[in-house]
Order: C-alpha cells, then sequence, then structure tokens
C-alpha cells in the first residue's frame, strides 16, 4: 500500500472520529454551533482527501453529507433526529469503507449503490428541510454517475440484469478528429447501454465560431455489461475516459437482505494483524532522542577508556571507569526501554471513544433507554492491550444493552431510574489496567445459570451443585454456554462470552462477573498494562527447558507420591483440603519425563478457565522478564506455544500456552 | 457525399463522416430553419453529431438505425439544452 493512501486511512479514521463525536454532541445538545462546526470541518476535509483517491462513491455519500451539514449550518435545514440519524448512517459507512480500502486497497462492490442510496437520502433531508426550494448543489466530479443513474432508471429496472453497472465518462480530445477517432462509433460500440447523456466539454461558441473538426463534446454513459468489455472499446482512449462500476444491489447483497439484515462486517474493528502505523506523542520522541544523545557521551566515555586501557594506565584507574561507564549505560539502557514502551502506550480514548456511537445504535434497534457513561479514557496501556479490547469491549456493552437493560416500566416499579445506567470504566490497579462494564439492570441469576449449564451440558451436573454462586457465574464465560439461539442480529456474529474470554486471555488477561439479582452486573477485565515484557517461569521437562507465563501460575508446590490419586486413566491430588486434577507437562508434550514419580512430583498450581490445576514438571528453574515474540510464519498456528524468546546463552526458550495444551 | 440538401431539408444517409460535417454546418449557419433528416442515417460521425448538439436544428425523427433513434435522437430533441455538468476544480 503506497504511502499516500496509509496517510489517508489513518487520517480518515480521526475525521471519522471527529464527525462522529460532534454528530453525538449535536444531538445532545442541538443548539450549540461548535458541535455542528465540527462535524462538518470533518466531513469536508475527509471528502477533499476521498477526492485525492479514485473512491468516487464514498466522495458522493461525503459529499451529501457535507451539504447537509452546510444547510444545517444555514439554517435551511431543521436539525432532527432524522438527519443526525442519516448522517452518522453516512459516517459509519464511511468508515466501513476505510477499513475495506485498507484491507483491500479499493471499495467493496456494492459501494457504488450504497454510496448513492446515501447521498440520495442525505439529500432528501436537505428537500425536506429547507422550505424554499433547495439551492442547486453543484455536483463533485462523480455527481454525474448519479445523474446518470437516474436517467437510466427505468431502463435499469426494465432490464433485469445480474451484472453491476458501468459508467462511462468519455471526453474525447480536441484533435481527436484527426487522429482518426470517432468518439460516437466507440459509444456505439458500448455493449448493453442502459443510459447516455450528451454534453460539451467546453461551452459552446457563438452558432458563427464554431469549428466542425474540434471535437467539444463530453459523453456519459451506462452500461450494465461488464467492466472489461467496456474497457476494451475504450482501449484506445485510456486517457480520455473514466470507467466506474457501480455495482447493483442485487448483485451487492446476494442474500437478497436489505442493508441492514445483511450481516455487515466490522471493518473498522482492529483484526489481529491490525494497523503498524503509530502515532506517537512528539514529546515521547523527544525524550528519545535526548537519551540516544547521552548513550553517545557514554560511548565517547568508553572509547577514551578503551585508549587509555592501552597506555598502561593504572588497573584499578581502569576497572573503576569501567564500572562506571557500565552503571551508566545501564541506566541508558533502562530509561530506553521504558521510553520505547512508553512509546507503544496508547490512550483508552482511543478506542472508548468509538463505544457511544456503537451503543446508540444498539439502544436504538432494540429499544431499550441507555444512560452510557465512560470514565478513565486517559488511562494508559500498551497499544496492542488497548485495541486489542475494542471487540470484546463491545461484545459486552451489547450484552449488557440486550440482557442487561429491563424494559422501562419494570424498572420503574423496581424504583429505577427509566434509562438503563450503563458505565464503561478504565484504571490502573499496580502493573495492571481495569475495564469494568456495570451496568443496573436486571442482573444475573445464579439458579438459571446453573439451570441453562445444565440443559447444554457445558459442566457435569455435580460440578455445578458444588459451585458457589460466584463460581456458577462464571459459567457464562464457558464455551457452550451461550447458544446460536440467543444470537441475535445484535450480539451476533456468532460470539459468545466465551469468545470474550478467549480475547482477553490472548492479550495476557482474566475476565470475572460479579451480579446482583435485580441490581446489575459487572463485567471485569484485569489486562497487563504491556504485554511486551512477560514475566514467564522456566520449568524442567525430559531434559528440556520450556517458559511458562507466570500470570497463570498461582503457586508451586512439591506433592509426595502418596498424596497422588488415580481417578481412572487421570490423576488427581489433594492440596489444601481441596481435590485437584493433576496433568503432566511430559504427557501434554508427548514427551518422555525425566523424574521419577515414586519420590512425588514439582507441581505448578495454574489457573485454566478460572479452574485451578495442578502440572507436573520435572523441575522448576529460574523466574525472568522475557520479550516474548508471537510464532509467525509457519510456525504460526503451533497448538500450545504462545511464543519463543531469546535467553541470555543464545538458545531459545519456547513459552508455552498451558490452557490451550490442557484444553 | 452522405450529407446533400433537398429544398428546405438537409439529409443525412448512409455513414456519415467526419467530412460531412463542415457543409452541415454551413447549411445549417445559412438558414436555421432547416430541418435534418435522419431516417436514412445508419452512423452519425461525432463532428456531425456535435454541428447538429450546437445548432438545435428540427429533427425528422424516426429512422432505420436504432442507435441513432435510441440514444442520439433523444438528445437532440431534449426539451432545453442538456450541457453536461462542468467538472468542479
Amino acid at each position: 500500500m503506497d504511502d499516500l493512501l496509509q496517510h489517508f486511512i489513518v487520517e480518515a479514521r480521526e475525521l471519522v472520529q471527529q464527525a462522529t463525536d460532534s454528530l453525538l454532541a449535536l444531538e445532545r445538545e442541538s443548539t450549540i454551533v461548535a458541535h455542528l462546526d465540527s462535524a462538518f470541518r470533518a466531513v469536508h476535509t475527509l471528502k477533499g482527501s476521498v477526492g485525492l483517491f479514485d473512491f468516487a462513491p464514498m466522495a458522493l455519500a461525503l459529499h451529501a453529507a457535507e451539504d447537509l451539514l452546510g444547510a444545517l449550518k444555514g439554517a435551511e435545514a431543521r436539525i432532527d433526529n432524522d438527519a443526525i440519524d442519516i448522517l452518522l448512517e453516512c459516517i459509519s459507512q464511511a468508515e466501513r469503507w476505510v477499513g475495506a480500502i485498507e484491507q483491500t486497497g479499493q471499495l467493496p462492490r456494492d459501494a457504488g449503490e450504497e454510496g448513492y442510496r446515501l447521498a440520495r437520502a442525505l439529500r432528501s433531508q436537505l428537500d425536506e428541510g429547507s422550505a424554499q426550494a433547495a439551492p442547486i448543489v453543484p455536483e463533485a466530479d462523480v455527481g454525474w454517475i448519479n445523474d446518470l443513474l437516474s436517467a437510466g432508471f427505468d431502463r435499469i429496472d426494465l432490464r433485469a440484469h445480474n451484472t453491476g453497472l458501468i459508467a462511462i465518462r468519455y471526453t474525447p480530445r480536441a484533435d481527436c478528429f484527426f487522429a482518426g477517432d470517432d468518439p460516437l462509433a466507440l459509444l456505439r460500440s458500448v455493449p448493453d447501454l442502459v443510459a447516455v447523456r450528451m454534453g460539451n466539454r467546453e461551452p459552446l461558441p457563438l452558432a458563427a465560431e464554431i469549428d466542425p473538426f474540434s471535437c467539444n463534446l463530453r459523453i456519459e454513459a451506462l452500461s450494465c455489461a461488464g467492466f472489461d468489455a467496456v474497457k476494451t472499446v475504450f482501449r484506445f482512449v485510456p486517457d480520455q475516459v473514466a470507467i466506474h462500476e457501480v455495482a447493483r444491489r442485487d448483485t451487492a447483497d446476494p442474500h437478497g437482505d436489505g442493508p441492514h439484515g445483511s450481516p455487515v462486517r466490522d471493518t473498522s474493528a482492529v483484526g489481529a494483524t491490525g494497523s503498524r502505523t503509530l502515532r506517537v506523542d512528539a514529546t515521547r520522541i523527544d525524550r528519545l532522542a535526548d537519551l540516544v544523545g547521552e548513550m553517545v557521551v557514554a560511548k565517547n566515555s568508553l572509547a577514551h577508556l578503551a585508549t587509555s586501557s592501552g597506555e598502561g594506565t593504572d588497573r584499578n584507574d581502569l576497572v573503576q571507569g569501567i564500572l562506571a561507564s557500565q552503571a551508566v549505560i545501564e541506566r541508558l539502557v533502562a530509561d530506553m526501554h521504558r521510553t520505547v514502551m512508553d512509546v507503544r502506550m496508547m490512550p483508552m480514548r482511543d478506542i472508548f471513544r468509538r463505544f457511544p456511537r456503537a451503543v446508540r445504535d444498539t439502544a436504538g434497534q432494540l429499544g431499550k433507554l441507555i444512560d452510557f457513561a465512560m470514565e478513565g479514557e486517559d488511562v494508559e496501556a500498551d497499544k496492542s492491550v488497548v485495541e486489542g479490547l475494542f471487540e470484546p469491549l463491545l461484545h459486552v456493552l451489547r450484552n449488557a444493552i440486550a440482557h442487561g437493560a429491563e424494559p422501562e416500566n419494570i424498572r420503574l416499579e423496581a424504583g429505577k431510574p427509566t434509562g438503563t445506567r450503563i458505565v464503561l470504566r478504565a484504571r490502573r490497579e499496580g502493573d495492571r489496567v481495569i475495564v469494568e462494564v456495570s451496568d443496573d439492570g436486571r442482573g444475573v441469576d445464579p439458579a438459571s445459570i446453573r439451570q441453562v449449564a445444565l440443559e447444554r451440558g457445558v459442566a457435569p451436573r455435580d460440578r455445578i451443585e458444588r459451585m458457589s454462586d460466584a463460581e456458577a457465574m462464571e459459567l457464562i464465560f464457558v464455551p457452550g454456554f451461550s447458544t446460536a439461539s440467543e444470537i441475535t442480529d445484535l450480539s451476533g456474529r456468532g460470539v459468545g462470552m466465551d469468545a470474550v474470554r478467549s480475547a482477553v486471555e490472548r492479550l495476557g488477561g482474566q475476565v470475572g462477573v460479579q451480579s446482583v439479582l435485580g441490581r446489575g452486573t459487572t463485567i471485569r477485565f484485569s489486562l497487563p498494562l504491556t504485554i511486551v515484557m512477560t514475566k514467564v517461569m522456566a520449568v524442567r521437562v525430559g531434559g528440556e527447558t520450556y517458559g511458562i507465563p507466570i500470570d497463570g501460575v498461582l503457586e508451586t508446590a512439591f506433592v509426595p507420591a502418596s498424596r497422588i490419586l488415580p481417578i481412572q486413566e487421570a490423576e488427581a491430588f489433594v492440596l489444601r483440603d481441596r481435590t485437584l486434577p493433576l496433568v503432566r507437562l511430559a504427557n501434554l508434550l508427548g514427551i518422555l519425563g525425566n523424574a521419577d514419580p515414586g519420590r512425588g512430583s514439582k507441581v505448578l498450581i495454574m489457573s485454566v478457565g478460572g479452574e485451578r490445576v495442578g502440572v507436573a514438571v520435572d523441575g522448576f528453574a529460574e523466574r525472568m522478564d522475557v520479550l516474548m515474540r508471537p510464532m509467525s510464519g509457519i510456525l504460526a498456528g503451533t497448538p500450545g506455544v504462545m511464543g519463543t524468546t531469546l535467553l541470555g546463552d543464545g538458545s531459545v526458550l519456547m513459552i508455552l500456552d498451558i490452557p490451550e495444551l490442557i484444553g | 457525399m452522405s450529407v446533400r440538401l433537398n429544398g428546405n431539408i438537409i439529409l443525412l444517409e448512409g455513414q456519415c463522416r467526419v467530412e460531412d460535417a463542415e457543409p452541415l454546418l454551413g447549411w445549417l449557419q445559412a438558414d436555421r430553419s432547416r430541418v435534418v433528416d435522419l431516417t436514412d442515417a445508419e452512423h452519425l460521425h461525432a463532428a456531425v453529431f456535435q454541428v447538429l448538439m450546437a445548432l438545435r436544428p428540427s429533427i425528422k425523427e424516426g429512422g432505420k438505425d436504432a442507435f441513432i433513434r435510441e440514444w442520439l435522437i433523444p438528445v437532440l430533441t431534449a426539451a432545453a439544452p442538456s450541457g453536461a455538468t462542468q467538472p468542479e476544480g
């Protein structure tokens, strides 16, 4: 992807956000001109940058949005919910398009139709709102497609072609007749024409001054033949023709769903690979530059020592010098490391700001009244942590609206305010970030959780019955708990709370739920500030050393053979009056352990999916902070291995994903 | 010559080529009331067509050629000059 396009994507995201924030603010406070100005500026700038690329449908829609905002500014149209809705819809679509552009470099096939539809809807607001005849709006460079579509509308419907439409704008050069071109012969050979418009490239001169041999035509046409068929016709005049694909709804949407019914992939969400662009506060870069400067000084003093060592300097002085130099360099390296980590830190705001709109949309679709608030937008965490939180948080928020919020009459009877309060909160706790979604809705009933868990067989009956209420609540995170029947269009896409949990665990985090029936529910994520440095515990198995992230290790224990009980094929052991399952790491890895089980086992007590499990190893080695590299390339899919790290002696330590190995 | 003048009627017949534009323009400039008959035209070169677009003579409609009938004559007989929009800067 070229640089310009990359900058466009970064900028477009920001502008989309600015427009969204301003529109939502405008909805709350429709009289404040600053919100309207800000939305207008964002859309105007975005339209301008879109114009640098060949994204005509996007420009078309944004242009209409800009006109509507302009009319709102000039009080020619009224600011009402319909206007805000369609503007937000346009901005959301623009955001999805930016996502598509980021992934494929171009707009999706249905963009033409969608852009046209949005532009129509936006302009209808304009007509509706203005009492006087709507001013003639200067069309952007792509307005002609719009006009052509309306010109050829009847015919487009008559011909039930299943292909997209191709819009052609052919502006022959003035001297083309001398080159032997006949533009009308070319037009004649375009297959399946559905609309034609003719105009002049330049204003007509007086009748007496017409030069019949200077071509002054502009030909616009729509065809329902394929893009390539049309392109072939104009292959000798590529510089004079613009050909655009304008997909039609029936092709764009093979399921026949309306634009709302179709499962729209939220391309704006950050995927696993994510964007490689990072915006950094300039002061952090300055700090880094200062440190590099100090590093140069330290290097120079080391160079001085190296020179003087050859000149018979006193050995003690030399040692002193080296020690001092080493101390300075050590401090600098630590500072640089910290600063580089800081560069990767980003505030929660960057994802939080997208939630008010998502909440508004979901609440609107479900007809729920939601009082949404956010706290702790300034809390920072590593970029990968923050971005990785978007999807799970979105899901939890949607759940809170869909399942947490009760109908208004029930809330009133319970003495609660009509609007369900949902708070998204981030805060720092030591070296972890806590992110919570709390609602004051109906809460979770542990009895019905048990019931559902039993019906769906997510855990054995006796275990479910032994669980405390708090433990039973955690069952919502177990795979298989939420079933397809519950997947609505909203909380949908087949994502259950188990996916939320695994997404958070991938970031090195944990999830928890607290709920009081009738009072509300809190879903809590606890995440590391940074996942770049990982604390691991090295363990020995069968002569090899492996790393295990220490986050999941609760304690280590030595279990005498007498306390290990065989249970059918498996083993268990008793630790402080609780029976825990025991797995042997050697078996999980399919290698031969060296330890003699007859003399007892060294066991790591780990939390796996909310349960305690003992993992037997041959021996414990040291704990260390490592810079973990995720598995990449052909090893990316290796099950049970989170990543690798290079040890000081140059050997590679594999870091194991114990929950995955067990699961 | 695929263009000829018959009384007050300019007849365009067969394959009208680029060189037909000049006489056509001359005849129309001389007398704007002349009628152009496209009934027997099989193709109009763009140079010919743009003369008709610029001067907008009365057109004798109908004709053998579907392309002319369907796409070109409507442009020439449209009520108002339907200039394509100029591109915005």
